[in-house]
């Protein structure tokens, strides 16, 4: 009998508060898309503390040749979650990342500067899923795909990512 | 008198044209064995340009550094023993790929001079980006 009374007690005191913080757990960790106003002080506050690099500037020339190279390097591996031109185009999970994974021709990144873009991709950012590419890919690659962001072909004219079409 | 006065000219008339024949041959021979030297020496810079071998592993090249000659042709041989990777010098407009466990190369002839990064340009992994070599141009 006290056994019993023993089991009961462990099962009140442990497993039901393990449950409900499980419970807790699982339901914070939804991806669930950012309020308005999250977005909003987000951007607000990446572009004006958290990325840094401001006045760097692009040291490669604006030429198609520069563009194209750009193109290149992004189909490296950003494409898997940018598409190919930077529009999400094809990616099946853009609108089901918290956040999502944004346009690169929006407003919103177009407005970082040339320094702060390559920072983005030097080091990644947060809170998102961009990962830190800095010694992945080269510095002059990375610039490069700075050039391409300010040259994105129109949304859906490259096609999709062929790692989503097979 | 008259045979040994007459026996002369014939003498000298002989001689005379054998020693402008062995003139002949002898400055022809040299002529030839200048050109032939100067042919051979020519063809021979032509047909062997320096040759660089240079290896391919993630995430570097060895040697990780070469010293080119402004102005001489080189041959500069990629050997992979992984991935592929490939070698682009970008101020020289030198480019190289080679595929999984290959070998390539390319011929070129260094037009300035100067020390240039050259990056590998094939994406080959996590370290990709810091796969570099120093290429050094001299006078």
């Amino acid at each position: 009998m006290p056994q019993a009374v023993f089991l009961i007690l462990g099962v009140i005191l442990i497993a039901v508060p393990l449950a409900m913080l499980s419970g807790i757990l699982i339901a914070g960790c939804k991806a669930d898309p950012p309020g308005k106003a999250e977005t909003a002080a987000l951007n607000w506050a990446k572009h004006k503390i958290l990325v840094h690099n401001k006045s760097q500037a692009n040291p490669l020339k604006d030429n198609a040749a520069a563009v194209a190279d750009g193109k290149e390097a992004f189909s490296h591996y950003c494409v898997a979650c940018h598409g190919l031109d930077g529009q999400n185009t094809g990616v099946p999970f853009a609108d089901r990342m918290s956040p999502p994974v944004p346009s690169l021709a929006g407003n919103d990144v177009q407005s970082y500067t040339d320094g702060q873009l390559k920072w983005i991709i030097d080091y990644g950012i947060w809170p998102s899923g961009m990962p830190g590419s800095k010694n992945t890919l080269s510095d002059e690659e990375i610039w490069s795909i700075v050039l391409y962001l300010r040259h994105l072909p129109p949304a859906g004219s490259l096609g999709e990512p062929e790692m989503y079409t097979h | 008198m008259s045979e040994k006065a007459g026996s002369l000219p014939p003498k000298i008339s002989i001689e005379e044209p054998q020693m402008k024949l062995k003139y002949a041959v002898s400055t022809a021979v040299t002529a030839m064995l200048v050109a032939t030297l100067l042919f051979v020496s020519v063809t021979r810079a032509e047909a062997a340009p320096r040759r660089i071998e240079v290896t391919a592993k993630r995430f570097a090249f060895t040697p990780g550094e070469i010293t080119l000659k402004k102005g001489e042709p080189v041959v500069l041989v990629l050997k992979s023993i992984d991935v592929a990777h490939g070698i682009r010098i970008k101020e020289l407009g030198v480019e190289v790929k080679v595929g999984k466990g290959q070998s390539n190369e390319v011929a070129f002839t260094p037009s300035k001079t100067g020390t240039f990064v050259a990056h590998c340009s094939v994406f080959c992994g996590a370290g990709h980006g810091t796969m570099a070599l120093t290429v050094h141009v001299v006078d």
